[in-house]
């Protein structure tokens, strides 16, 4: 610790505590106190509005399957990372960062001139299959796992490379096959790390928009997100509406860091 | 023979670990692979296990060419030097892991891990995490569960190495009495030439992945097949041109017998009950370890010029010329 007298402690605390209000606190303060300025007709409205209702259903619906994919290949690609050498390891690995470094709306222009119906490169033969990617819920999808892909990663890997392979050579050599292992060796030892990165991308993948703008078309009722409803109701005069969506969405921020702050301490024990 | 071993190469890169080695190690006995660290001892242990493959010869335990199996079809036990405890299990789960994954029924899987602990005189431990367990009693867990699944053979790749010097005894003189009890083909890897000489039946002297000698630790000690292993087993001196032990030397104060080497005692130095004298000749310097009684019978102090041979019986090997 660095040895700092009282009013300079003081003077830190103020500088950073105030820091954090004006930009975080109180925008998001003023967020709630809008929605509650009428009492609960705010939410209520907000909630009887089948265009909100639509595109929360729909947030949730491309937010779970993202995450659900995204986990899958986390898991898999972390295990590859550690586990295994092979050439272009550190390319994969840069790839992966990505996503952090590029604005999503890069990212959605990008999927849109890969699979778009016209003259994308696989969007014409699958949507001549009956497959619509681009403007439909599959390139939102593809979308959201894009802009949340190394959430999950980033915190298997290191745990992976902390407990060391020793577990699961020891039960190689008790006779448990490679699926043994997995299910019983690897995937409790890294539980709370893929929990964590979980959570951390739901949080990431419900408040997705730049990408998902793009890939989805935007179409009222249809194709329109949460985030994206809070934008149209706002640019619409209906502020009341995206207050209370964008307190929802808040809601569910909340809910997600009171999980992680509840996992964190686990981890290190 | 129980595990043979033959024409077994491995390379890491550029780095031989380990270059043409044939070995048989009997079936019911504990043999020690023993050599310097990045000798090779432990890759060989781990292609036996199945944890490593060889670049090229073969793997036969027990009869059948285990060459080209993987390590969970060998039948071998493998105890790690850092435990490999399964850290979210109990006691008792971690020995009952291969019973379960072998789909025992559950009264016998439970029989046998009483059985295993009471072995390992872990049985007032059995539903405490490994995180609460020592080092020594660990590894002793680590042993239960290895033993569990009734290997052909019982790996240990340098089991005490992680342990301090007290317990590292004590869990080594309980894994001789154990196999005593239990008779199944053990292999430990060490770089403690105690460990080996007072542990196993036989030892494998391993240095730059070649195989330097094998033979019991009398053998091993007794009749060294070069520099190398004796140098390994034990304090080693020169004396003329040959290479012996320092308590093989005798000691005058008078000039007598034929071939003696005329020196100087430059540094007499006592440790407990014995005494280190080193003295300087016209070839080097002597290392020369005596009893206090017998240094005191011959009043040796620093300065006193001394004639030294090498005492009948004594092991020797020529020297090697220097490089």
């Amino acid at each position: 610790m660095v040895d700092v007298s009282t009013p300079v402690k003081w003077l830190l605390r103020l500088v950073a505590v105030g820091y954090v209000f004006f930009l975080v606190a109180w925008p998001v303060g003023l967020v709630v106190q809008h929605t509650f300025d009428a009492g609960f007709d705010n939410l209520t409205e907000a909630l009887s509005d089948e265009q909100v209702v639509g595109a929360l259903q729909l947030t949730l619906m491309v937010a779970v399957w993202a995450v659900v994919i995204n986990l899958v290949f986390g898991v898999g690609i972390s295990l590859l990372l550690v586990r295994f050498e092979f050439p272009g390891k550190r390319v994969l690995s840069a790839l992966i960062d990505l996503p952090l470094s590029v604005s999503p709306v890069v990212v959605g222009l990008a999927l849109l001139l890969v699979y778009n119906g016209r003259d994308g490169w696989i969007g014409p033969a699958a949507e001549s299959a009956g497959f619509q990617i681009i403007f439909d819920s599959p390139g939102m999808i593809m979308a959201t796992c894009f802009v949340a892909l190394p959430l999950i990663i980033r915190e298997v890997v290191p745990v992976l490379h902390e407990i060391g392979d020793d577990q699961e050579q020891a039960a190689r050599s008790l006779g448990a096959s490679t699926r043994q292992t997995f299910w019983r060796i690897t995937l409790p030892s890294i539980k709370w790390a893929v929990v964590y990165g979980v959570v951390l991308s739901l949080a990431r993948s419900l408040g997705e928009f730049g990408a998902v703008k793009i890939v989805s078309g935007n179409i009222t009722g249809q194709t329109q997100t949460a985030t994206l409803v809070v934008e149209a109701k706002y640019q619409n005069f209906q502020q009341q509406t995206a207050y209370a969506t964008s307190f929802l969405l808040i809601l569910v921020s909340i809910a997600c860091l009171v999980v992680v702050a509840f996992l964190r301490p686990k981890r290190t024990h | 023979m129980s595990i043979e071993v033959t024409n077994v190469t491995k390379k890491f890169g550029d780095f031989v670990a380990l270059d043409d080695v044939s070995v048989s190690l009997p079936t019911g006995q504990l043999t020690a692979l023993l050599g310097p660290s990045g000798g090779g001892k432990s890759t060989l242990l781990r292609i036996i296990a199945g944890l490593d493959s060889a670049d090229s010869g073969t793997i036969n335990i027990e009869g059948t060419d285990a060459t080209r199996l993987p390590a969970q079809k060998r039948g071998v036990g493998f105890v790690f030097q850092h435990y490999a405890v399964f850290k979210h299990m109990t006691v008792a789960k971690n020995v009952a892991f291969g019973l379960e994954i072998r789909k025992r029924p559950k009264d016998e899987v439970k029989r046998r891990v009483e059985e295993l602990l009471e072995l390992v005189h872990l049985s007032q431990f059995s539903h405490r995490l490994p995180s609460q367990l020592s080092g020594g009693q660990r590894q002793r867990m680590a042993l239960a569960r290895a033993l569990a699944v009734e290997p052909k053979v019982l790996l240990l790749d340098e089991p005490f190495g992680a342990l301090d010097a007290k317990v590292r005894k004590e869990l080594r003189d309980w894994l001789r009495r154990l196999h005593d009890e239990v008779h199944v083909t053990t292999v430990f890897v060490t770089h403690d030439q105690e460990e080996a000489l007072e542990v196993a039946d036989e030892i494998v002297v391993i240095n730059e992945g070649r195989v330097e000698q094998i033979g019991t630790p009398d053998q091993l000690y007794d009749e060294p097949a070069n520099d190398f292993v004796m140098g390994f087993l034990g304090e080693v001196t020169q004396l003329g041109d040959v290479r012996l032990r320092p308590h093989d030397i005798e000691v005058a104060v008078t000039p007598g017998l034929a071939g003696a080497i005329e020196g100087t005692a430059t540094r007499v130095l006592r440790v407990g009950f014995e005494v280190r004298v080193t003295v300087a000749t016209s070839g080097g310097d002597v290392t020369v370890v005596l009893t206090r009684t017998h240094a005191r019978q011959l009043e040796l102090v620093e300065g006193t010029k001394v004639w030294l041979t090498a005492a009948s019986g004594a092991t020797t090997v020529p020297a090697m010329v220097a490089v």
